[in-house]
């Protein structure tokens, strides 16, 4: 690919945490964020994350919303939702109903983007406590499978197994649908570099 | 020294004082490294966990909506954030717990009807479609209202408009958002149904439980039968007023706290209350002893407020008259300050006004009635009044103190270049005239604008004598320290201690006087004061305007009588042969006084008259006069006394030919020039160049004065000038007189031996006649010698001095010849010829008397016969003939 260096400001991708209460949304941002496994349990409410990373050599921001999973926060969800580009959808292996709940945030998040397509990970997250599973791995697959083939990734916040490849999955999808949504705007322009570019390739 | 960047903050939004984790970069090496937290402009409380963590708990300082999240340390400085604290106002109701102490005024304003409404007008602003409405002002409020005549964009109207909501709030708003807000508001009333739903979704155990007893009560009742369904409806009725009373219970619980909060607030207001009651003795002593009266003022108007219905306690009543009696105390404390001087015009004025709030606070009380003070602001005015008196009488005295003893220590190395100690004085009283009089007129000022008006009504009347005697002394002071010997009629003021060699001193420094008083004169008109105050002060600068022309002039006078040492025998005057540079030297001087006069004393600065401006002071123009009338005597007699001094080596005179009488060495034929370049001038010549400037003064010179008196600004002094001219003409009299009888020693009286110069010369022995006798020609000689003197010098002196001369020569020929015996013939012819030749010679310069006595001359000898008068003639023609030449210049009629 290749890309023009970026002028202008620095790209910002926002990331929403969803997921039910205790499956470790905060306990993945902070480890992402800070390389910090936070042991205690405090229900969050709403915290904000921001900070610049290198995603494939091009340095972006990376905004996380880590929003409550707890019910009496639902009412405001939508509000949050609204602003998120890309969305980590969280559950426990070790709990099957924060994995049965995934489904009714999965249809909140596409209701409130109005969008299929929108970037999205199924994660399932304490890995590491796999001798305590109650999901089993296929019935997961299958259901990333069933909401058009979104991606499933399991994670584990204490051991930081492939915390840092949900996010940067995630901004690479952010990133490829953003870059989809410009050439839609400016569909013409594109066909006419591909063109040239053929013609290079003939001489 | 990497500025600590703020990544991360749990929660991202909250009311005042919620508990912040905060996480970062750079956050401190050590808990002591963090110096603050600043949460949206507000400091908050921290805890340093890290350097990458802190918990801080939001404070109420800051301000209410998105803002950043500033960490600073001394390591890293003032650092930035990525994310932002979001802070909103929590309403608080009786039944939310809080974690901060919620503010509520005093008095129970927030009552529960007045929050609702608050909260729903809050609720009114919420956009239904969860849109910003920023950019979309509501603009066509009055378009909309006419196409939709029947309809509202109130959503809570009954007759509500989409159109018109939509147009109104997001007329703005994009189709994409507008769509959004679609999908959100459809989801939001699906979600209501939902909720429903949901509800019944999550509580079905509960529904089911409350289905399965509903099924056995069914059962119950179906088996029972119908007798104990009454009973059992009695019980649930039981029930559900029980469940009532327990609801109102809760609720009363709720009731009774609020209660209680509301009765402990009041009762720490009235503990407050008492405190401020029971403190209050305390507090106004302190406060008085710290002279804050205002203070005083305020405190207690509260308790007179507090406490002003009839109270009935004992105890308060002893702590309000006590108070009462402390006031008392403080207002004569507060009488006295204000009393106090010196002290700053504003101070003086905030006692004034502290006292009079004091006095018609604790109006009616019985302490009022133990001191009255009339009219507190007057005091004051008054007190500022004496005090300026005193200090003018202090410094008055002071200076005097210091002259005498100036006198006393330092008579002998007296430094010349120091001010005098009055003129000190002069400086020093009218700064503080300056100073401290704006002073006391702005106070009356605001005395009569009412600013400081007390009970009593303000007296105008009295105010302005008081000016006018602090103006007064003021002048009188002066008056008496550098006028002591001019206008001592107004001396209120006790004299200074006369000293006259002071006094002399003093007059040279009198225009700096002069220049300190204008100055302080300025400065009260700038005060709009009064005319008749000003016009004291006038009244003084004209005084000491004149007192200081007057000094100027008679200095002069002394130069004028030091003039005679600056004869230079230089002639100079073109219109006027033989005056010398003398009279130009004396205008000089006069020029010279009459320009510092006019520049000092003549000028006008703001707000004066003239000096001489017509009637108005004819005293000071008469001074003024006298001066010029001496400067001018003075003049006179430096011209009279450089003519009649003779120095040493010329007391005896120089000698003579023994007949001609003559000086020998007189330079009788030089020319002008060489007269004026000889060193020693004779003393004759100095005479007649006296004589001389005496009649060009006479003549010229002091009726040109007038002009430089018109030219400098000066009334002519006609009368002085007039004066001056007389008393020059009598010099000149004088010195005519003195040249005259010179001359006649030197002619008149070499007549008679010249003529009996052989042994026995008579009239009756004259053997032939055919020339001039011997004395004849000898007089004629002298005659022309004598004019060609007086024509080296001036030509307009040789009319007045010859004739005199001649006067004399010719009475003394009468007298001669009277005196003969008796003449021969020839004598007869000889003395006729001799007599007539001299006659005709001089006939220009004869007058009256001298041809009077020239004819009894010739009376005197016997009468010619024809033929020996036509001999007479004819010889006299020749001998005319013969000595024209000589004769010459007698005949010239207008030698000049």
């Amino acid at each position: 690919m290749s890309k023009k260096p970026s002028t202008g400001p620095i790209s910002l991708h926002k990331v929403i945490m969803v997921g039910s209460g205790g499956v470790g949304k905060s306990a993945l941002t902070l480890q992402f964020m800070y390389d910090e496994f936070v042991e205690d349990y405090e229900p969050t409410k709403a915290d904000s994350y921001r900070k610049k990373v290198v995603l494939d050599g091009e340095e972006v921001q990376i905004d996380i919303l880590d929003t409550a999973g707890q019910e009496d926060y639902a009412a405001i969800r939508d509000n949050y939702f609204r602003s998120g580009e890309g969305f980590l959808c969280v559950f426990s292996i070790t709990d099957d109903e924060s994995f049965q709940a995934t489904q009714e945030f999965r249809e909140q998040i596409l209701r409130v983007k109005n969008d299929e397509n929108i970037p999205f990970l199924l994660v399932g997250n304490k890995c590491d406590l796999n001798d305590k599973r109650k999901v089993p791995l296929s019935e997961c697959q299958a259901r990333a499978q069933q909401w058009g083939g979104v991606p499933y990734v399991e994670t584990s916040a204490k051991t930081r197994e492939n915390v840092d490849k949900v996010f940067f999955d995630l901004m690479r999808e952010i990133r490829s649908r953003k870059t989809e949504d410009s050439t839609k705007a400016s569909g013409r322009a594109k066909d006419k570099s591909k063109r040239r570019k053929l013609k290079c390739t003939l001489l | 020294m990497i500025p600590p960047l703020v990544t991360g903050i749990s929660p991202k939004e909250g009311p005042a004082g919620t508990k912040i984790t905060i996480r970062g970069e750079n956050l401190g090496l050590r808990a002591n490294d963090l110096i603050s937290v600043q949460i949206c402009g507000g400091e908050c409380s921290f805890e340093w966990q890290s350097k990458n963590k802190i918990i801080a708990r939001t404070g109420i300082n800051g301000v209410k909506g998105k803002g950043d999240v500033i960490v600073t340390t001394s390591s890293g400085g003032v650092g930035n954030c990525t994310v932002q604290f979001r802070t909103y106002v929590e309403s608080i109701g009786p039944l939310k717990e809080s974690a901060v102490w919620v503010e509520e005024t005093p008095i129970q304003s927030l009552t529960w009807g007045q929050r609702r409404m608050v909260t729903s007008s809050y609720h009114s602003q919420e956009d239904p479609l969860s849109l910003s409405i920023e950019g979309n002002d509501k603009k066509f409020t009055e378009d909309l209202r006419e196409i939709f005549p029947e309809n509202s964009g109130d959503l809570s109207r009954e007759n509500f408009s989409p159109y018109w909501f939509l147009l109104e709030n997001h007329h703005a708003t994009s189709f994409d958002d507008l769509k959004a807000g679609y999908s959100y508001l459809k989801r939001k009333v699906e979600g209501q149904k939902e909720g429903q739903l949901s509800f019944l979704k999550t509580h079905v155990g509960a529904v089911i439980d409350q289905l399965d007893t509903m099924m056995k009560l069914k059962d119950k009742i179906d088996n029972n039968g119908e007798v104990e369904i009454a009973e059992r409806i009695h019980n649930l009725q039981g029930t559900i007023s029980q469940s009532i009373d327990s609801s109102h219970a809760l609720f009363d619980d709720v009731l009774m706290r609020r209660e209680k909060a509301d009765k402990s607030r009041a009762a720490l207001s009235v503990l407050n209350r008492y405190k401020f009651l029971f403190c209050l003795p305390m507090s106004i002593q302190k406060n008085a002893d710290n002279n804050e009266f205002d203070i005083i003022v305020n405190d207690y108007a509260r308790v007179k407020n507090l406490y002003s219905g009839k109270v009935d306690i004992p105890l308060i009543k002893r702590v309000l008259s006590e108070i009462d009696e402390i006031i008392l105390e403080v207002r004569k404390n507060l009488h006295n300050k204000l009393k106090e001087m010196p002290q700053a015009v504003e101070q003086q004025k905030k006692f004034v006004k502290c006292l009079i709030n004091l006095e018609i606070q604790q109006f009616g009380t019985k302490q009022y009635e133990r001191l009255k003070i009339n009219d507190p602001a007057w005091d004051s005015l008054f007190c500022r009044a004496r005090y300026i008196e005193e200090t003018f009488k202090r410094t008055y005295e002071e200076f005097q103190e210091r002259e005498v003893q100036a006198k006393e220590n330092n008579s002998v190395k007296r430094d010349q270049n120091s001010l005098p100690i009055r003129v000190l004085f002069c400086e020093e009283i009218n700064e503080i005239a300056a100073g401290q009089f704006p002073d006391l007129w702005r106070l009356g000022q605001s005395y009569f604008t009412g600013e400081l008006r007390g009970i009593n009504e303000p007296k105008p009347g009295n105010f302005k004598q008081i000016i006018l005697n602090v103006i007064e002394k003021f002048c009188c002071y002066i008056r008496s320290s550098i006028l002591p010997n001019y206008y001592q009629k107004f001396s209120s003021v006790p004299p200074w201690t006369s000293n006259s060699s002071q006094q002399a001193l003093i007059s040279t420094w009198l225009p700096t006087c002069l220049r300190y008083l204008r100055i302080t004169y300025s400065s009260l008109i700038r005060l709009d004061l009064p005319n008749e105050v000003l016009d004291v002060v006038l009244k003084l600068i004209d005084e000491l305007r004149l007192f200081c022309l007057l000094t100027i002039l008679k200095k002069s006078i002394d130069k004028v009588k030091r003039l005679d040492e600056k004869e230079g025998w230089d002639m100079k005057v073109e219109e006027f042969p033989g005056a010398t540079a003398l009279p130009e030297k004396f205008e000089e001087i006069l020029a010279e006084s009459l320009d510092e006069g006019q520049q000092m004393c003549l000028q006008l600065e703001v707000r004066e008259n003239p000096l001489f401006d017509g009637i108005h002071n004819l005293e000071g123009y008469h001074e003024v006069s006298k001066i010029i009338e001496t400067a001018l005597g003075c003049f006179s007699t430096v011209i009279e006394e450089l003519a009649t001094q003779r120095s040493d080596d010329e007391i005896h005179p120089l000698p003579r030919h023994n007949i001609t009488g003559f000086p020998v060495n007189t330079s009788l034929n030089d020319s002008k020039s060489t007269a004026i370049s000889t060193i020693t001038i004779t003393w004759e010549h100095r005479l007649l160049y006296c004589l001389a400037n005496a009649a060009y003064c006479n003549k010229m010179f002091i009726n040109n004065l007038g002009n430089l008196f018109t030219k400098y600004g000066y009334p002519i002094p006609k009368l002085a000038l007039e004066n001056g001219r007389s008393n020059m003409n009598m010099v000149f009299a004088n010195l005519l007189e003195i040249y005259v009888e010179l001359k006649n020693d030197t002619i008149v009286s070499h007549i008679e031996p010249s003529m009996f110069s052989s042994d026995n010369f008579s009239w009756n022995t004259i053997e032939k006649c055919d020339k001039l006798s011997f004395w004849a020609n000898q007089c004629l000689d002298n005659i022309v010698g004598v004019y060609l003197e007086i024509f080296a010098v001036s030509p307009f002196l040789l009319r007045p001095i010859l004739e005199q001369i001649i006067q004399t020569i010719a009475e003394e020929l009468s007298r001669l010849m009277n005196s003969v015996e008796q003449f021969n013939n020839c004598g007869r012819v000889q003395a006729i010829l001799d007599i007539k030749m001299i006659r005709d010679s001089l006939k220009l310069y004869n007058n009256e008397r001298a041809k009077l006595s020239f004819n009894e001359a010739m009376d005197a000898i016997p009468k010619l016969s024809n033929d020996e008068n036509r001999y007479v003639d004819e010889l006299l023609k020749s001998i005319k003939i013969q000595r024209r030449i000589q004769l010459m210049c007698l005949n010239v009629v207008n030698p000049s």
